[in-house]
Formats: structure tokens, C-alpha cells, sequence
């Protein structure tokens, strides 16, 4: 296999990829610092370091450090689904959200733990990675048995399954007399109150996801063409399809089994990324993880702001502004 | 002589919309026999028609007929506002919960209760102001997807997805207002993700019901200026229908018929999408009998959605909207697979 000329910016890769690393870990340190209540450094250095039992240890060990471990993870790995499935789909305006992939997680954690008491981390990641699995392939099983969609309506079709889907986590959670809390969770997602347990579960999977999208770069880079070039360029076209697609269900069923269905992270971040560091995937793979790191952590500090003292769920400000974007490259035809 | 499909549609239109008000009326009646005790229905047609029957008329008149009532309001009026946009933009799959309408009027009344409450989650001002709040916030939706859409309007499934975006930033803005206002503690969310009928009362009804009566009539009236659904564009232009400006006071009028649908049911979709089409399917083209044919199949769908949720899961009150969104979805699924040619 060859590898294949794509256009690449020509910003140093290493000052962009420190300056994307420094502004993640200031946003980590303001989402430990800020919120309800404000942090110094010396606060927080003391309940890591020496912790002594005091409120203000206690609040930033079990609350703050958790959320603000599970955020930069959970955007690292929406925003890499999100390259993929756009590259995958060759459509610009797909996205784990906009093809429902995301509720079909949802829907399939919600649904297994209260039909079949699954309730371990384990269990819970294993059904959202097959409802994410099995969402993707109803999505282009669709799309494809009508011969072949165009951007626009297998959108349209994603975004519909995904509607279904939410519907049905609302008859299940209804049923069930779920509080409120819990049912914005699962139709819109959160960081907050999270325990640690998930972000330490979640992370070794969403790192072989990284990994594996990475190991993919090259072929997707072929796969950006038409079929018939990535062929005869020897990209195993099947092979590097299917691994994807299982890529973005681990990465994607991971993020909600820890935070819900957070929404559009996966949609905005390549976005953004590809004004970066432009179209090769080795570079975009990297930058998409760091900047939906970042944009994660970003959108849960706002949270905490936007309607305070009460918060707001994380997923509601990433939609918001998902939306917005999409209404903005639909207006330019970008698909 | 055979006669040709369509005149044999509207030849026996009136019967079959005879029929479908009949059904509604059976479902209406078997809404309000239906609960933790059934009313035989004889019982609850004595009481509909001012028989006192002891234990029984409390019951009908304070719990049972207000859902139906509102859920018969709501549905129609969806189903109405669903009609005229599909007839104005020329457009199967438009509706008023694809282009965004429906959540505008939910998130503008949810801002309004998180606005005008006082401490202890009482309304500050009339509550007969909630459907101009909703009003609001649905006209202002539909423009925002125009807007956006601009040229791009022509073609029917862009269009769409102008407005679901347009929807899924109103969605998330309707979440976010929800945890500021009162609703948050009333428990009351469900209605404003996916629509429901509990907890209705008279003077919200009647507030409706003041609302619908002149908007309906209106809709009588322009209704035969609505263009032919098989007259192209060019040729409505040309003798005078769909002109921009009339495009615009349908698009006003079938959004201020969502809000008032809204305003206290919340945001019903998908049943503005499929009464009409059932409509078009039973009657025929004729606009008047189309319309009226809408209104109680729309009707119909959400009484029945509503008796079907207490059916199910009762004693447990699980949001009557959720049934036309399980339903509706497979269906505009298949719609976007049978109907490839609006791209």
C-alpha cells in the first residue's frame, strides 16, 4: 500500500500539538477550581497531596477531579468517532449524533439495566458498544438497501433513529419512575456526579479506540477518495469498513456508558480540527482527540455557570452550539 | 366510463369523513369510560349531556373529559398547522415538529413559566398569556429555518434539515430553561420533552378552545386560496396563489395553530406529519374536507395515543406524546425510503 498526498497545513505540527496540550491542561485545572464554589491551587494541591478530610478536600477529590478526568476523555473520544464516521460515510455533517449512534447507546444501557438489572461498568459498557454497533448498521443498512443516500437524507434517517431511540429511553424511564435527573442523563448527558469508578473503567477502552483509529490513518486517508482509488491504492476496503465502524461503536458506546449522549462533540470537533492541521488523518486523528478534550472539558465548566447556582446538563450546551454549526455549514453546502 | 381514481375519492369523501368523525367520537367517549374504574359509555353520554349520576359525574367532568378534551384540541390543531405546510411548501415530509415550530412554542413557554413565577412556582400573570408566549417562540422558529434555508427552501429535504437542526438547538436551549424555572420541581418535564395531557384543567382548555375557534375559521376561509397540490409552482405563481406573501401568513397562521396546540400539551411531533397524509390517503384533494378530515384524525390520534399510554402503563402516567414519536419515526422512515426525488 502506498501512502497517498494529502493536503496538510503547514503550521508546525509540534508548537500546535503543545499549545493544544498546555490550554488542555489549564482547562483540567479550571474544571477542578471552578464551579459552585472557587478553588485556589493551594486548595487543591492540599487534597491531592495532603488531604485532610476537610470539606473543601472532600468536594474536590470525590466531585471535581472525577469530572474533570471523565470530560477530556469522553471529548477525546467523541471527537476521533467523529473523524471517523465522517470519513467513513464520506459526508461532512455525519457524526455519532447525527446518525442516532449515539441514543442507540443510550438506549441500549437504559434498556438492559432496568429490563435485565444490568448494572455493573463492564455490563454496561458491552451493551452500549453493541447498541452503538448495531445503531451504525441499521443507519447504513437503510441507507444503503435504497441504493446509496445522499448526505442530507441519511442524516435525516440518523437523526430520526436517534429520535425513536430517546422516545423509547423516555417510555422505559417513565415506566420506571425515574427522577428527572436521571432522565436528562440519559437523553442529554452529564459529567457531573459521575464517580470515578467510570472514568477509570471507561479509559483503558476509549485508549485502545485512540489506537486503533490511529493505526487506521493511512487507509483512511485513501478511503477519502472514491472506492475504486482507495482499491487500487491496496486498501483492503472491507477490512478497514468494518474496523472503523467497530472504532467508532467502542469510542462512541464507551463515551456514553461515562457521561450519557453528550451531543455534537463528535460533530464540531473534526470540524475545527481539519482548519488545523488539515486533511491527513494521522495529524487530524491526534488533533481531533486533543481539541475534543479541551472542547469537552470547556462546555462542563460553562455548564456550571450558564444557570447558576443550578447546572446545567453538559450535553444541552454541546448541542446548542452542534445545532448552530450545522445550521451554519448547511447554509454553505458543505453537504 | 370508468371513473378516474381521484373523482371516486372525492365522490365518496363525505361519507368516509362522516366515518372518521364517528370514530373519533367512539374513541373520545371510550377516553373517558376508560380509567381506574370503567364508566359504561351510556353512563358517560348521560353525563356528557347533563345527567347528574352520583360519583360518576365528578369523575368525568373533573378528571377524565379534560385530557380527552385538550388531547382532541391539541391533536387537531397539529394536525391543521401540519396540512398547510405541507400544501404551502409543496413538501410530504414537512410538518410542524420537523421544521422546529413545535419546540419553538415548548421552549418559549418554558421560559416563559421560569420568567414569570414567583417563589412559590405560582404564575405572576395570566396564564391565558402562555399561548402568546408560545405564539412567539413557534413564529420565530419558522423564520429562523427559512432564514437559514433562504434559496435552499426549494428543495423539500434540505429544508428538513434546516429544521431539524433548527429543532435540536431548541431541544437543548428547552433542557437548559427547564432546570431554571419551576418545572423543574412540578415534575412536569416529560410534557415539555415529548408532550402530555395529565394534569389539564377547565380554564386552560377553554383558553385554548377561545384561541382555536377563530384560528380555525381563518384557516376555512384562506383554504381555497391554497394552491392545487398538482399545480406546479410556476403555474400557482402565475394565476396568482403561493406568492411569497401568502407563504408567509400561512407559515404565521399554521405556527400560531401549533403554539396554541402547544402551550399547554407541550411538543407533540410527528402527529402533524401523519394526520395529514391519512387525510389526503381517505378523502382525496379537496382542500375544505381534507382539512376538517385532518383535524379529527389528528384528534383521534392523540386521544387514542393517550388512552393507549393508560392502557399500557397505568396507574404510572407516562406522556401520551411519546406514542405518535415511537409510531411517527418508523414512518417518516419509510417515507424518505419510498420518496428518493426531493433530492
Amino acid at each position: 500500500m502506498r501512502p497517498i498526498a494529502i493536503p496538510t497545513s503547514s503550521r508546525p505540527a509540534i508548537s500546535l500539538t503543545i499549545a493544544l496540550w498546555v490550554t488542555l491542561t489549564m482547562v483540567i485545572l479550571a474544571s477542578i477550581a471552578l464551579g459552585y464554589r472557587q478553588y485556589w491551587p493551594s486548595a487543591i494541591w492540599r487534597a491531592i497531596f495532603a488531604f485532610d478530610g476537610s470539606e473543601s478536600a472532600v468536594v474536590i477529590t470525590t466531585l471535581r477531579i472525577p469530572r474533570a478526568l471523565l470530560a477530556p476523555l469522553v471529548g477525546a473520544a467523541l471527537g476521533v468517532a467523529g473523524v471517523l464516521t465522517q470519513t467513513l460515510a464520506r459526508n461532512r455533517i455525519a457524526s455519532p449524533d447525527t446518525l442516532g449512534i449515539n441514543a442507540g447507546a443510550a438506549l441500549a444501557v437504559v434498556a438492559s439495566s432496568v429490563w435485565f438489572g444490568v448494572g455493573s461498568i463492564a455490563g454496561m459498557s458491552v451493551a452500549a458498544i453493541s447498541g452503538a454497533l448495531a445503531t451504525s448498521l441499521l443507519v447504513f443498512g437503510v441507507a444503503a438497501s435504497s441504493g446509496g443516500f445522499s448526505p442530507i437524507r441519511i442524516v435525516l434517517v440518523g437523526v430520526t433513529v436517534g429520535g425513536l431511540g430517546y422516545s423509547i429511553v423516555q417510555i422505559i424511564l417513565t415506566t420506571n419512575e425515574a427522577q428527572l435527573k436521571e432522565l436528562l442523563f440519559w437523553l442529554t448527558g452529564s459529567f457531573a456526579d459521575r464517580p470515578i469508578s467510570f472514568a477509570i473503567g471507561g479509559a483503558p477502552v476509549v485508549l485502545v479506540g485512540l489506537m486503533v483509529a490511529w493505526m487506521l490513518a493511512q487507509p483512511l486517508d485513501a478511503l477519502q477518495a472514491d472506492d475504486t482509488t482507495a482499491a487500487n491504492l491496496g486498501v483492503p476496503l472491507a477490512v478497514v469498513r468494518w474496523s472503523g465502524f467497530l472504532t467508532v461503536s467502542l469510542l462512541t458506546g464507551a463515551s456514553v456508558c461515562m457521561a450519557g449522549p453528550v451531543g455534537f462533540v463528535g460533530f464540531v470537533v473534526p470540524h475545527v480540527a481539519r482548519r488545523f492541521v488539515g486533511l491527513g488523518h494521522r495529524r487530524l486523528i491526534i488533533t481531533s482527540a486533543l481539541i475534543g478534550a479541551i472542547y469537552a472539558t470547556t462546555a462542563d465548566v460553562l455548564a456550571r455557570f450558564i444557570i447558576y447556582p443550578a447546572e446545567a446538563p453538559v450535553g444541552a450546551i454541546t448541542s446548542t452550539v452542534g445545532g448552530t454549526v450545522l445550521l451554519i455549514l448547511l447554509k454553505r453546502r458543505v453537504a | 366510463m370508468t371513473m378516474p381514481a381521484r373523482a371516486l375519492a372525492s365522490s365518496r369523501a363525505p361519507f368516509v369523513l362522516v366515518a372518521i368523525v364517528l370514530l373519533f367520537v367512539l374513541l373520545a367517549s371510550t377516553g373517558v369510560a376508560f380509567g381506574s374504574t370503567w364508566i359504561p359509555l351510556s353512563q358517560v353520554w348521560d353525563v356528557l349531556l347533563g345527567a347528574e349520576i352520583r360519583g360518576k359525574t365528578v369523575i368525568i367532568l373533573q378528571f377524565r373529559l379534560p385530557r380527552v378534551v385538550i388531547a382532541a384540541l391539541a391533536g387537531g390543531g397539529f394536525a391543521v398547522a401540519g396540512y398547510l405546510l405541507q400544501r404551502v411548501t409543496r413538501n410530504d415530509l414537512a410538518s410542524p415538529g420537523i421544521l422546529g415550530v413545535v419546540d419553538g412554542a415548548a421552549l418559549a413557554v418554558v421560559c416563559f413559566l421560569a420568567a414569570l413565577s414567583n417563589e412559590s412556582n405560582a404564575l405572576v400573570t395570566s396564564i391565558a398569556y402562555q399561548p402568546v408566549a408560545a405564539a412567539a417562540g413557534s413564529i420565530l422558529a419558522i423564520f429562523v429555518v427559512f432564514a437559514f434555508a433562504g434559496s435552499q427552501a426549494a428543495s423539500a429535504i434540505r429544508l428538513l434539515l434546516f429544521g431539524t437542526a433548527v429543532a435540536a438547538v431548541l431541544k437543548s436551549l428547552t433542557v437548559i430553561a427547564m432546570l431554571v424555572g419551576p418545572v423543574y420541581q412540578a415534575g412536569q418535564a416529560a410534557r415539555w420533552i415529548a408532550g402530555a395531557v395529565n394534569e389539564i384543567n377547565w380554564n386552560e382548555i377553554r383558553i385554548t378552545a377561545m384561541g382555536m375557534l377563530p384560528l380555525m375559521l381563518i384557516v376555512l376561509i384562506v383554504a381555497r386560496k391554497l394552491p392545487p397540490a398538482d399545480l406546479d409552482e410556476t403555474s400557482a405563481r402565475s394565476v396568482g396563489l403561493n406568492l411569497p406573501t401568502f407563504r408567509v401568513h400561512i407559515f404565521v397562521l399554521a405556527a400560531a395553530i401549533t403554539a396554541l396546540s402547544a402551550a399547554f400539551v407541550g411538543g407533540v411531533g410527528f402527529i402533524g406529519l401523519m394526520a395529514p397524509h391519512l387525510a389526503r390517503r381517505l378523502i382525496g384533494r379537496t382542500v375544505h374536507l381534507g382539512l376538517v378530515g385532518s383535524f379529527f384524525i389528528g384528534a383521534s390520534m392523540l386521544v387514542g395515543a393517550d388512552l393507549i399510554v393508560r392502557l399500557l402503563f397505568s396507574p404510572t402516567e407516562v406522556p401520551a406524546g411519546t406514542v405518535p414519536a415511537v409510531i411517527g419515526a418508523p414512518y417518516f422512515l419509510y417515507l424518505l425510503m419510498r420518496n428518493q426525488r426531493h433530492d
